[in-house]
C-alpha cells in the first residue's frame, strides 16, 4: 500500500492519512476482500501515532471502504464509491495546480474551457 | 503438453505396480508366514511386530495415497512445468515405490518360515541395499523425467516509474501471508502437546518431543507472515506476528527493484532460503519484491502489491543518488 503525504497540507493528519489509504485502495492495489497492513505498520512506516492511523481506518469503514472482521483484521469492503474517488483527485489536482500557479478559479476556467 | 497427461498416466501404472508389488507376496505366502509378523528390528533383534493383515495392507494403502497426490500434483499443480519440480516428482514417485517394495521383501525374507515373529531375522546388509537401490532408481528416474531446462520466462514486470516531491512524504507497506503455514506449525505443535499429554512416550523421548513442540511454534509464529516496509531510510522487513526480528536493507545498498511471480518451486520451497547477501522469503507462490543489490546480490520477499513498492524503491534509490 503506497501511501503519500503532503507535509504542508494544514488538514487534520488523520484526515490527510484517509485521504492516502482511499487513493491507494481506489487505484486498484487492494481488491475487496483483502486485507490491509497492521495499522501498526501503517503508522511505523508514516512515523505516525497508531491512533492516528487508527482513526482513519475507522473512518473509511464508516464511508464504508473498509470492514473491520475479528481475527481477520481490516479488509477493503468495496472500491471507493465515485464521489469519494472524484474529491479525492479533485484534491490531488488542487495540489499539483497551485504548485504551477493555477489557483481554484483557474483551475475551474480549464474545467469549463475542456469540450 | 503432453507431459501433463503422460505423466498422471505413468503414474498410475506404476501406481498400481508398486501396489500389486507391495499387496500379491504377503497374500501367495501367507502359509508360510507367522502371525503376527515382525516390523521392527533393533540391535537385539526384532522388537515390534504387526498383524499379517497389517502388514499386507497398510503399505498399500500409504503407497496409493502418495500417488494420488503426486497424480494430483500433475494434474493440477505447478509442479510440471520447471525442472526442479519434475526431477523430485519422478524421483520420489520411482524412488519411493522402489523402497517400500525393497523394504517389503525384505521384511518378508526375515520372517519367512519362522515359527514366531520374534525368531525373525533381519538382513542388515539388504536395509543398505534397498537404500541404495530406492536413491539410484529415484536419482536415475529424476535424471530421465527431468525434461527441457527451463526457459527463461521473463515474469518480471517493470515497475511504473514514481516521482517524488519535496514536501512530501511516500511510505509503502506491504504483507505477505501463508494462513497455511500458521496452520500447519499450529497443528503439528498441538499434535506434539497431546502425545505428550496422553502420556505415549518415555522419559528420554519427552525431552526431544517438547523441543520439537517449541521449534514448531516458534517457526509458525515467525515465519508464517511478514510485512514489509519502504520508507526513505530504506527497506525494513519484519518477520512473523511481532515484526521482529527485522531485516534492514539501507538505500545506497540498492541498485533497483522489480516486482516478479515466482514459486516456491523455483527457490526450492518454503520458508527463508539462501544465505546473507542473495536471501529469498518465500511464503506462498506469486508476486514478490526482488530487490538488486549494487554488491551483486540480491533479496527476495514474496508480498502482495510488490509492484508500487518496487516503485517506490527505486524512485527513493534515484532521490538518493542524484543527492550526492
Amino acid at each position: 500500500m503506497l501511501l503519500t503525504l503532503d507535509l504542508n497540507d494544514p488538514r487534520p493528519l488523520h484526515e490527510q492519512v484517509a485521504g492516502a489509504i482511499r487513493r491507494a485502495v481506489g487505484e486498484g492495489g487492494y481488491r475487496p476482500g483483502d486485507r490491509l497492513p497492521p495499522a501498526r505498520e501503517l503508522a511505523a512506516a508514516l512515523g505516525i501515532n497508531a491512533n492516528t492511523v487508527l482513526r482513519a481506518l475507522r473512518d473509511l469503514r464508516d464511508e464504508g471502504i473498509l470492514e473491520f472482521r475479528r481475527g481477520r483484521g481490516v479488509t477493503v469492503a468495496e472500491r471507493p464509491a465515485g464521489r469519494a474517488l472524484i474529491e479525492q483527485r479533485a484534491r490531488d489536482l488542487l495540489d499539483e495546480a497551485a504548485r504551477y500557479g493555477y489557483g481554484r478559479d483557474d483551475l475551474i476556467d480549464i474545467l469549463k474551457e475542456l469540450p | 503438453m503432453t507431459d501433463r497427461i503422460r505423466a498422471p498416466i505413468l503414474a498410475g501404472v506404476w501406481g498400481t505396480l508398486v501396489g500389486a508389488a507391495l499387496a500379491a507376496p504377503p497374500l501367495a505366502l501367507r502359509d508360510r508366514l507367522p502371525d503376527p509378523v515382525a516390523i521392527h528390528w533393533s540391535g537385539a533383534g526384532a522388537d515390534g511386530s504387526a498383524p499379517l493383515l497389517t502388514f499386507t495392507v497398510l503399505p498399500v494403502a500409504v503407497w496409493l495415497v502418495g500417488v494420488a497426490i503426486a497424480i494430483g500434483l500433475a494434474l493440477w499443480g505447478q509442479t510440471l512445468t520447471h525442472r526442479s519440480g519434475r526431477v523430485y516428482w519422478w524421483g520420489f514417485l520411482i524412488g519411493g515405490g522402489v523402497f517400500l517394495v525393497g523394504l517389503s521383501l525384505l521384511t518378508l525374507d526375515a520372517n519367512l518360515d519362522r515359527s514366531s515373529w520374534s525368531r525373525a531375522d533381519l538382513k542388515e546388509w539388504g536395509v543398505a541395499v534397498v537404500m541404495a537401490a530406492s536413491l539410484a532408481t529415484g536419482v536415475l528416474a529424476g535424471w530421465l523425467g527431468r525434461g527441457a531446462p527451463d526457459v527463461p520466462t521473463d515474469t518480471t514486470r517493470q515497475p511504473p516509474e514514481l516521482r517524488l516531491r519535496p514536501g512530501r512524504r511516500s511510505v509503502w507497506v506491504g504483507r505477505g501471508a501463508n494462513p497455511w503455514l500458521a496452520l500447519l506449525a499450529a497443528g503439528s505443535f498441538c499434535l506434539v502437546l497431546a502425545t505428550l499429554w496422553t502420556g505415549g512416550v518415555a522419559g528420554g523421548e519427552a525431552g526431544g518431543l517438547i523441543g520439537l513442540a517449541v521449534i514448531l511454534g516458534l517457526v509458525g509464529l515467525f515465519t508464517s507472515s511478514v510485512n514489509v516496509r519502504v520508507t526513505e531510510q530504506g527497506v525494513a522487513v519484519a518477520f512473523g506476528l511481532f515484526g521482529w526480528p527485522v531485516h534492514r536493507i539501507p538505500p545506497e545498498r540498492i541498485a533497483r527493484a522489480r516486482a516478479q511471480q515466482r514459486t516456491p518451486g523455483h527457490v526450492g520451497g518454503w520458508g527463508i532460503r539462501g544465505r546473507p547477501g542473495n536471501m529469498t522469503v518465500m511464503l506462498r507462490a506469486g508476486e514478490c519484491l526482488v530487490i538488486d543489490y549494487r554488491s551483486g546480490g540480491r533479496f527476495t520477499v514474496s508480498v502482495d502489491d510488490a509492484e508500487r513498492g518496487a516503485s517506490l524503491i527505486n524512485a527513493l534509490v534515484a532521490g538518493d543518488r542524484s543527492e550526492r
